[in-house]
């Protein structure tokens, strides 16, 4: 029975996605650009009363109007998309995944229709520089302080045959004693919140944290419960955001690759000082 | 054994709570399931507490009593209501008389005594450091096993202590709510239409199956159904959630016991049925599909034979995977008889969804509270009486065939027609209905007040089946946990919340 399914397994072929189809890819992650060209006041103003996490703000000084969304707080709800009369729409490409968190907002001027200071590092170096740099394997813990199960839902496909982390060098591992970065979901509840530091604590230095989905990055829809004690950030300092509600598997290897881009090289100084 | 849980043991009360002529089963014993009962606080701020029973009509059966000072547990008769009640008394601090175990439930040793939210906020909730006691298992060998609430896995945060004689567990206690997010206390307020983003956030693998219960319980209330297209779109995102999830779990049970090979294909078929959800409703896990009144995306002809295509050739090649799976020899060593549970406890316990029709209860809301498209339709329900993990593989199994048949019949003969109704949300209005979800019962009951959620409770399979739990474990060894475990394959933030 187990060689029928070796055999099968061997006739199928391989289902792996190329990480060239991976990188920026966010189908099905229902996040959304702005198109600056078409922006007037009232969409910005529209699209900013009408986001339920506030994702989407508004700063208006000295007749100059800006946009600003946040993609850490975005639980791709649409909306705005729906009342964005074409100045919103869903993102074809996404590569705000992996960065600082002020490398989550963006900025739009809206009065000059023009997008300003667009941040965000290449997918394509940091796929280079994985491989020139990261001469052994990265351990992943991931730690679910409180979340819906969605983001894990993501990440445990990570380890399927299309989108195998492993081909990266990077591989999920049971103890957090054994991890160089701890990925965590959120929000963080006050009943998660002693684990978390505990958890934290137990990893061995250096050590990388990145937080996951708009609930891992600010709270999401939960940032305001009676029952959470905040972000990911709140309790942990942070070296890297990955938005989305839930990120899609590409959203996650993209952020990843860009988190050890610019952590890496912080990252392995230290290991050397040890 | 000796239960130090509780303070006060001795005047436990024991006999059956008080008769309460309101509620007309509580001397003699309901005849139904229970679905669930809770709080919710009338217009002069009292709690009066709501107890819906499946009696084998399509309608449930929803009882309501004010509480006066105390109220009489019914959990002595009704074993099903204990964590319920529990809950009851977290939330709203009501006094429940003569229930077994009153130990917070929501709320860990971090909270201070006196915490109920739904009843008052504090505008600061302390900081506090409470001792929680776990039964204590006594003689001659017996070790406890701490494990969790941080797994060692891609899983969620939940607590087992074990009590264990070498291998062999004598006792299991959960202690779950970790992932207590205080959901239903964020419905209310909120506006109504808000309400379907926070219910598909309660549960991120079922999150089309709470979305769509939300949207229909709001929908009775309003004395609306969505349009015919829209509750054929919404068959469509419970049947492939429901398809993904069990090849997920099937995948699953053979990584357990080693069959690795057979994970990363069913994984493999798994995640073609997530990426034709992306390019046909631009979303792998159905967020944002549904809405007050129908659904938000349309799928048009070329896509709907994308969709068929890939169903059905999922559904193929799981046939056959399942079929090795729960052929093999070293499969069946591990799976057959490992983990039963009797029916007698799950009757007792109210278990839905595959769990319970893998020990011989016949229950699938699709059939008895048919609702949207299930409506007039034939549906098969596997039941099987074994109990074990071999049987709730099958009953999966069976399940995802039945799915796919379903998504077929479904999708070749979609109905025309608007894909949304509009929903009158003014004034004051009560609702509620139940999904079958890919766990199992899922039900919502909701209040609303002009345009906004007053009350919104969910009862979760999830919350209903985790007590059973322990049940399968006893007897068995601890290191066939994990396998047990996965194979009822329980949230824990749909118990939480």
């Amino acid at each position: 029975m187990i060689v029928d399914i070796v055999e099968r397994s061997l006739r199928e072929g391989s289902p792996l996605i190329p990480v060239e189809a991976l990188l920026n890819n966010c189908q099905g992650s229902r996040m959304p650009d702005v198109q600056p060209a078409l922006l007037t006041p009232d969409i910005a103003r529209g699209v900013k009363e009408i986001c339920p996490t506030a994702a989407f703000t508004t700063n208006e000084e000295n007749h100059q109007l800006e946009l600003r969304l946040s993609y850490g707080k975005c639980i791709g709800c649409g909306r705005c998309i729906e009342v964005g009369e074409g100045a919103v729409v869903p993102a074809q490409g996404f590569k705000w995944t992996g960065v600082s968190k002020e490398g989550l907002v963006r900025r739009w001027d809206v009065n000059q229709k023009v997008e300003i200071a667009a941040v965000g590092a290449s997918p394509e170096e940091a796929r280079k520089q994985i491989y020139s740099m990261l001469g052994r394997a990265l351990n992943i813990r991931q730690l679910d302080p409180g979340s819906c199960n969605g983001c894990e839902a993501e990440i445990t496909a990570l380890t399927n045959p299309c989108y195998d982390l492993e081909r990266f060098g990077m591989h999920f591992v049971a103890s957090p004693k054994h991890a160089d970065l701890l990925l965590v979901t959120g929000p963080v509840t006050r009943n998660m919140a002693d684990a978390v530091k505990a958890t934290y604590q137990a990893m061995p230095a250096p050590r990388l944290v990145v937080a996951v989905g708009a609930c891992g990055c600010s709270g999401g829809i939960f940032a305001n419960s009676y029952a959470v004690a905040g972000a990911v950030d709140a309790m942990l300092p942070v070296d890297g955001y990955i938005p989305g509600c839930p990120p899609t598997p590409a959203m996650l290897v993209t952020g990843l690759l860009n988190v050890l881009q610019r952590c890496l090289g912080i990252f392995l100084s230290l290991a050397g000082k040890r | 054994m000796k239960n130090s849980s509780t303070p006060g043991d001795s005047e436990r009360e024991r006999a059956p709570a008080a008769a309460d002529s309101s509620v007309p089963w509580a001397q003699s014993g309901p005849s139904g399931r229970l679905v669930t009962l809770f709080g919710s606080l009338n217009e002069r701020r009292d709690v009066v507490v709501r107890y819906v029973f499946d009696m084998g009509d399509p309608e449930y059966r929803i009882d309501d009593r004010q509480v006066k000072e105390t109220l009489a547990s019914i959990t002595p008769q009704v074993p099903a209501a204990a964590w319920y009640e529990r809950e009851l008394h977290d939330q709203y601090g009501v006094v429940i008389s003569g229930h077994p175990d009153l130990r917070p439930l929501l709320f860990h040793g971090n909270w201070p005594e006196g915490v109920h939210p739904m009843l008052e906020l504090p505008a600061n909730i302390s900081w506090a450091n409470r001792e929680y006691r776990f039964l204590e298992v006594q003689g001659q060998g017996v070790c406890e096993v701490p494990v969790g609430p941080v797994h060692a896995g891609i899983i969620e945060p939940g607590h087992f202590r074990f009590s264990v004689v070498g291998d062999t567990v004598l006792h299991l206690e959960l202690r779950h709510f970790y992932t207590h997010k205080g959901t239903e206390k964020l419905f209310e307020g909120s506006a109504v239409e808000s309400g379907a983003m926070i219910a598909e956030s309660v549960s991120g693998d079922n999150c089309f199956a709470h979305a769509v219960a939300y949207c229909q319980a709001v929908e009775k209330a309003c004395g609306v159904s969505a349009p015919a297209r829209a509750s054929a779109i919404r068959l469509l995102g419970l049947e492939l959630e429901r398809l993904a999830a069990h090849i997920g779990d099937v995948g699953f049970l053979g990584n357990d016991v080693g069959f690795v090979v057979a994970n990363a294909l069913a994984s493999s078929i798994k995640e073609s049925l997530l990426q034709a959800s992306a390019r046909c409703f631009g979303t792998r896990y159905w967020r944002g599909v549904a809405c007050l009144g129908g659904v938000r995306v349309d799928l048009d002809a070329g896509k709907g034979s994308e969709l068929r295509l890939v169903i059905a050739a999922a559904a193929r090649k799981f046939a056959k995977l399942a079929h090795i799976i729960v052929e093999t020899p070293s499969v069946q060593n591990r799976f057959d008889s490992a983990g039963v549970l009797k029916e007698k406890v799950a009757r007792d316990l109210a278990v839905v969804g595959p769990a319970a029709r893998a020990s011989g209860v016949d229950v699938d809301v699709r059939r008895d509270h048919p609702y949207g498209h299930y409506n007039g339709l034939r549906l098969e329900v596997p039941v099987t009486h074994y109990g074990d993990v071999l049987a709730r593989a099958r009953i999966r199994i069976a399940e995802a065939a039945v799915s796919a048949r379903l998504l077929e019949e479904t999708l070749s003969a979609l109905p025309g027609g608007e894909i949304i109704a509009p929903v009158p949300l003014a004034g004051h209005a009560q609702g509620c209905s139940a999904v079958e979800s890919p766990r199992g019962e899922l039900f919502y009951w909701v209040e609303i007040e002009d345009r906004r959620l007053k009350r919104c409770h969910i009862k979760s399979p999830s919350f209903q089946n985790w007590p059973a739990i322990p049940f399968a474990v006893t007897g068995e060894i601890i290191a066939d946990f994990p396998l047990i475990n996965k194979s009822f394959n329980l949230s824990y933030s749909g118990c939480d919340r």
